[in-house]
């Protein structure tokens, strides 16, 4: 049961008017893992969720959830997934439990029956239930939301960006909700442009430009970056970047924070000879150090 | 499923803060107050009269004017120059002028083929308000030159005269406000059933809830019924308060049978719910909903016949009105209201309002995509 595909996605392409939002995507995702959709804004992300959720239609190709059809079995599939788009999408004017109540009667069903499901999640906003859902906090419309979501026990669960806009607290228990959530056996398929909630994923699809460019665990990406990578630290990072982007051997050079990571070529200087040429440059005084890539490296790599 | 869908609209339309008191307070104002300023009939025309004759029947004429009810009388000059800054100026409608000579034609002492030495002037920047004025004034001279002449026996060999009596049907006292209840009732259920299922729509487009509706197993049909249903049960409301208010207020029964208004009503309502759905189709938010509902409503309001007849109208505004929901509601409104008409003398109103019912129904359904 484990290893077998919860979502499969064959060749979809989308477009509208001009602008080709996906190209060619394929992708499959197994049942019970968090899947993460990882790529910047307008890289396709949103295009994608709304075809898997059947909310538009792809131009080529063909996707199926947990083996239905999205355009032939749609009403199957609207009946079995759990969708909590990137803006929030409930009722403002009704209230926290009304929202709740109503969201499990259209899939007919209730709360009551479901409640395990929800539990943990709903446990934390019970005390405003009575308050209309415009009146609450970003973090709490956003556990309402996974609330409604979830509220009839779907099999796959599609989360567009659920964490954009949050805080870094939320942040966190919002992963340790989902990480609780696949516990039950739910494959999630999650969003996000943040690269350091990656490695919270099974695995995950780096999205740009409508094209998927990678795709694995976060291990393999990883494992996959051939270049060897290090930090220069300089309080004047414009100089460094300057300074090195010229020099021969030199694959990338970005700002990441306060470091700079430089990608050297197999066969290219060495962290010594790169101190070096700064300090020929008249930088002095900048520390290196060699560093294992991260997924934003990856990405930087591939984009 | 159904109920809570229905407990839901319902719910949210009770909560919103404007809606419920518009509703109630929609018929107060259609019934109590719009009658009265819609109002055509011409009253208060502000006249002068300028009397150069200073004779008992100049004296007998002006106050004949003066109590017939349709006239201001603001002041009696002298001079004929005086009046006419006066109208110059704005401040009066009409000049009644008398002038010398007048109390010698009414005793008969000048041939008869001489003119009636008096003079009507008007005011017609309004020109509805200057030819009606100047009508009443006109027959109010005339029956008492009539009258006086015959008093004085002035005129011996009578001819003989034909007499016409009028008599008016169906609103026998020319009540506009009779005239105009119905179709401000048609107005009301065009502005509620218009404008406000299809800005739901659109506000749930805007704030994205529509989406969350979409990837529940509710059907696009059960969603759409499920918002119109509080809007049919506000415009019946509304309809059967209003001839509950106007019976109150005026009097006024409506003359037909109440099943018929229920049947118009209805084909009425889905008319209209059906073509702000289709705008709402079409728009990417309220604002531009709004705006295009509105220029349909005014156009829809204007040339429907509800103030002025069709038949006064050119040829390609009447063909604009055959194509127009509320030229049908209005017309059967009227019959059922005024005339006790039935079925069998609307039908035709209602073949035409079910059919751009059915068509624009049609184009809404096809017109809503999901590619996008």
């Amino acid at each position: 049961m484990l290893d077998s595909t919860a979502i499969k996605i064959e060749g979809i392409c989308k477009a509208y008017k001009d602008t080709l939002a996906l190209q060619d995507i394929n992708l499959s995702i197994r049942q019970g893992e968090i899947f993460g959709l990882i790529g910047p804004d307008g890289a396709g992300k949103t295009s994608l969720f709304r075809i898997l959720t059947t909310l538009t239609l792809a131009d080529k190709g063909r996707a199926s959830v947990n083996g239905r059809d999205v355009v032939e079995d749609m009403a199957d599939i609207r009946r079995t997934i759990g969708y909590m788009p990137g803006h929030f999408a409930l009722y403002q004017d009704l209230s926290v439990e009304e929202n709740l109540n109503f969201y499990a009667t259209v899939f007919g069903t209730t709360v009551e029956a479901n409640y395990a499901t929800i539990k943990d999640i709903y446990c934390q906003i019970e005390k405003f239930k009575d308050r209309r859902a415009r009146d609450l906090s970003g973090g709490m419309k956003q556990k309402l939301a996974l609330c409604c979501a979830l509220v009839h026990k779907p099999e796959v669960l599609f989360l567009d960006e659920p964490t954009t806009g949050v805080d870094a607290v939320s942040r966190r228990e919002f992963w340790a909700m989902l990480a609780r959530i696949k516990e039950s056996g739910v494959t999630i398929m999650v969003s996000t442009p943040y690269m350091d909630e990656a490695r919270l994923c099974d695995r995950i699809g780096l999205i740009l430009g409508g094209r998927i460019i990678d795709k694995g665990t976060p291990e393999e990406i990883i494992s996959r970056y051939p270049d060897r990578l290090y930090a220069v630290r300089d309080e004047n990072m414009f100089r460094i970047l300057a300074a090195l982007r010229p020099v021969e051997g030199v694959l990338r050079c970005s700002s990441f924070g306060c470091e700079c990571h430089l990608a050297l070529a197999e066969g290219g200087p060495s962290g010594e000879e790169i101190l070096s040429v700064l300090s020929a440059a008249g930088i002095e005084g900048c520390s290196i150090e060699k560093i294992r890539p991260g997924i934003e490296d990856c990405f930087i790599r591939l984009s | 499923m159904w109920k809570y869908l229905l407990k839901k609209e319902f719910k949210q339309f009770l909560r919103d803060p404007g809606t419920p008191g518009m509703t109630l307070m929609f018929p107060f104002l259609i019934i109590l107050v719009f009658p009265f300023a819609s109002n055509m009939e011409i009253r208060n025309i502000k006249l002068v009269m300028v009397d150069n004759d200073c004779s008992e029947q100049s004296a007998l004429m002006m106050e004949k004017c003066a109590s017939s009810g349709y006239f201001e009388v603001k002041d009696i000059v002298n001079s004929p120059s005086e009046a006419q800054k006066m109208m110059d100026d704005g401040r009066i409608d009409a000049i009644l002028t008398i002038n010398a000579g007048f109390a010698k034609y009414i005793e008969g002492d000048v041939p008869a083929t001489d003119a009636l030495p008096v003079g009507i002037k008007v005011n017609t920047v309004n020109g509805t308000r200057g030819s009606i004025g100047s009508q009443y004034l006109n027959a109010c001279v005339s029956s008492y030159v009539m009258s006086a002449k015959g008093m004085s026996g002035g005129t011996a060999g009578q001819s003989p005269q034909i007499d016409v009596t009028e008599t008016y049907r169906y609103n026998e006292f020319l009540d506009y406000k009779e005239f105009m209840i119905p179709a401000l009732i048609v107005i009301a259920i065009t502005m509620m059933c218009g404008f406000l299922p299809a800005l739901n729509i659109v506000s749930e487009k805007e704030r994205g809830t529509i989406e969350q509706m979409n990837v529940t197993p509710v059907s696009k049909a059960a969603f759409i019924i499920c918002k119109m249903v509080p809007y049919v049960v506000v415009a019946y409301f509304m309809v059967f308060s209003c001839m509950l208010l106007s019976w109150l207020a005026f009097g006024y029964g409506c003359a037909g049978s109440l099943l018929d208004v229920c049947i118009f009503t209805l084909a009425h309502i889905v008319v209209m719910a059906s073509f702000g759905l289709l705008v709402s189709n079409y728009s990417e938010n309220a604002q531009q909903a709004m705006f295009v509902i509105w220029f349909f409503s005014m156009a829809f309001m204007l040339v429907a016949g509800i103030f002025t007849p069709l038949e006064s109208m050119p040829q390609w505004a009447k063909i604009v009105a055959y194509a127009n929901p509320l030229t049908y509601y209005a017309d059967a409104m009227r019959g059922i209201f005024l005339k006790g008409s039935t079925l069998a003398d609307t039908w035709k109103d209602l073949v035409c309002l079910v059919g751009i019912g059915g068509t624009t129904t049609l184009w809404a359904i096809l017109s809503y995509h999901k590619t996008n």
